[in-house]
């Protein structure tokens, strides 16, 4: 079955929570159940970009925008506690320390968890019996913490008995589904290596070939002949001329999505950026 | 001895900012050394660090190091372990604690401070990881979490190699039904790897407590300066974001360094020149900016950075950057 899931990665700072929620939002207006699984805590979620005015502004898409933040460590001391439940609080703090120290550093343990939690939200069924979510948007951490998850995921052994066993199973699953990945990178060299080798890796040794990389924050400015006396103006020119060498580059090393999101005036609220992102994927999207 | 520490989120230049802080620092005559969490390869080329975790001389009493998580673990197992040291860096278990133990940048951040410190280092500036977890390094520090029982561990672990000998006769009922849920969600073979592991570590994690707590301490007092780095569109969020988690734990912001910051444009268009619209986009940007810095500015001490025009990837650019 086609995998409803679309991976967001990168390197930090690139945009990968603004846009997931951005693309997140549109879904959600059109009438689709959308789920974001977000690397933020979601008590912290508005210290990088806040919902706040969402119910007021887009009411339907409030209606069908899902929100959760899986920490495996949390996902670990469930299935722990599932499998070996304690009361008495002696016995639960030898078994917090158990925990801790045992279980956690257990190889691959904690990837796995996520990555199976993360398929059976993907996989959830509605009361109806339709998926409960037409599109599942993970909005990943920073790419070497990502590349930990999934490799540490893949190589846990699905033959292993018990509740680890099947979340093996639903690991294989994940990767059988084949997600769209979609590095993100602004027009920066850390960020462009960072997306490239992120995309070699996922293609070679996971098999996903997305649509190539998606761009944000691009100089929005027309090439210009006249030179620049302006201090200003001429950085913001030369500025721009090296982000077109770049995105060139990268076109030519691994393809871009098609769209490029540009640096947008960001005044108000983060849900007014949101709507224009929303509107600029709306646009790429009918092109 | 003074220590800075630079927090913010990614993609501000924090790197950049730390860097340059030690150099002014070195300048002025006092030997330092910024400690930085991961330089971008250009960065590295420019102040000569290849790879590991030693300190490198830059350039008079300016020094740089990497902080190699990896690395300053396997430093510390070393050095304290004594006689297990190759037996821990080579068991299984060690490359998952290494992985998988969650705030391992923040703690061996202090590992690395108290080396430093012991160094002779007069001024040490930290870049932090770029993460909002990265305030957690004034948190208590503790490698592995202690039993409330500490010995019980110790002795299961003897008692286990015991036990299987005796037929598990030896072993309270409690310990071996604790034993065996976790084997059964396990597999006995890599509780018996962890529990093995443990034995051999613990000594390491409990001389460990006691230096990191001592650089907590050192933290949290007036030898230490906490900045944030953020850009203006972050400023106002990441400046109230950070304050509270700092004052939370004790601690305070000094100021915020507003970076990437575009300078006002002089110029005036001539009207329907092919330059307005981007002079205007540029005007409009700027603007959005300024609203925020002086945002930020009724609240905290902030010092504002111009952006670049290119990447910061040389001794001559650090000085531009610490110049303005």
């Amino acid at each position: 079955m086609p995998s409803n899931i679309r991976i967001l990665c990168g390197k930090g700072g690139v945009g990968k929570t603004t846009i997931s929620l951005a693309m997140a939002i549109r879904d959600a207006a059109q009438g689709r159940r959308v789920l974001v699984i977000t690397s933020h805590p979601l008590s912290e979620l508005s210290a990088a970009v806040s919902l706040e005015g969402l119910g007021a502004q887009y009411p339907g898409a409030a209606k069908n925008l899902f929100l959760v933040h899986l920490d495996p460590r949390e996902l670990l001391a469930e299935a722990v506690q599932r499998h070996f439940p304690v009361t008495a609080s002696a016995d639960q703090s030898v078994r917090n320390a158990i925990l801790r120290n045992v279980v956690e550093v257990a190889p691959g343990l904690k990837s796995v968890s996520f990555v199976s939690r993360l398929q059976q939200l993907a996989e959830r069924k509605s009361a109806e019996g339709d998926p409960q979510y037409q599109t599942v948007i993970w909005d990943a951490p920073a790419s070497h913490a990502l590349l930990a998850i999934l490799r540490g995921a893949r190589a846990f052994d699905p033959q292993r008995g018990g509740p680890l066993g099947e979340a093996a199973q639903d690991a294989a699953r994940f990767f059988a589904g084949s997600p769209q990945a979609i590095p993100v990178a602004t027009l920066d060299e850390m960020a462009i290596e960072e997306a490239v080798d992120l995309a070699a890796v996922l293609a070679g040794e996971f098999g996903w070939r997305g649509p190539g990389v998606l761009l944000n924050m691009v100089s929005p400015v027309q090439d210009l002949e006249e030179p620049a006396d302006d201090p200003a103006l001429d950085f913001v020119l030369r500025r721009a001329r090296v982000e077109r060498e770049r995105a060139a580059s990268l076109g030519s090393r691994v393809g871009i999505a098609g769209l490029a999101i540009p640096r947008l005036i960001h005044s108000g609220s983060d849900l007014a950026l949101l709507g224009q992102i929303g509107g600029f994927l709306e646009a790429s999207a009918a092109a | 001895m003074k220590i800075t520490v630079y927090l913010g989120t990614a993609g501000v230049g924090k790197t950049s900012v730390a860097a340059a802080t030690a150099l002014v620092r070195a300048r002025s005559g006092q030997k330092s050394l910024a400690l930085l969490a991961d330089p971008s390869h250009a960065q590295r080329a420019a102040l000569g660090l290849c790879d590991g975790a030693v300190e490198h001389c830059v350039e008079g009493d300016f020094w740089a190091s990497v902080l190699d998580v990896r690395a300053a673990l396997d430093d510390m197992v070393r050095a304290y372990a004594v006689r297990d040291a190759e037996r821990i860096l080579r068991h299984p278990i060690y490359a998952t604690l290494a992985e998988s133990l969650s705030g391992m940048q923040e703690l061996m951040a202090l590992e690395r401070i108290d080396q430093l410190r012991r160094r002779g280092f007069e001024h040490i500036v930290v870049d932090t990881e770029p993460s909002h977890q990265a305030v957690r390094i004034l948190d208590k520090p503790e490698l592995l979490v202690e039993f409330a029982g500490s010995q019980w561990i110790r002795l299961i672990s003897q008692t286990y190699g015991v036990a299987e000998m005796m037929g598990m006769m030896t072993m309270g009922r409690k310990a071996f039904e604790t034993f065996s849920r976790v084997e059964s969600l396990l597999g006995g073979k890599l509780v018996r790897e962890v529990l093995e592991f443990y034995s051999l570590f613990e000594p390491v994690s409990d001389g460990f407590a006691a230096r990191a707590q001592k650089v907590v301490a050192l933290l949290k007092s007036s030898a230490t300066e906490f900045r944030l780095v953020t850009t203006p569109q972050k400023a106002r969020r990441d400046a109230k974001f950070f304050s509270e988690a700092l004052r939370s734990r004790g601690a305070g912001l000094s100021g915020v360094w507003i970076n990437r910051v575009w300078t006002r444009g002089a110029a005036t268009p001539a009207p329907g020149s092919p330059v307005s619209e981007t002079i205007e986009w540029y005007r409009c940007m700027q603007a959005a900016q300024q609203r925020e810095i002086d945002l930020v500015r009724e609240e905290f001490e902030t010092r504002v950075m111009a952006e670049l025009p290119h990447e910061v990837d040389s001794i001559a650019a650090l000085d531009r950057l610490s110049g303005r």
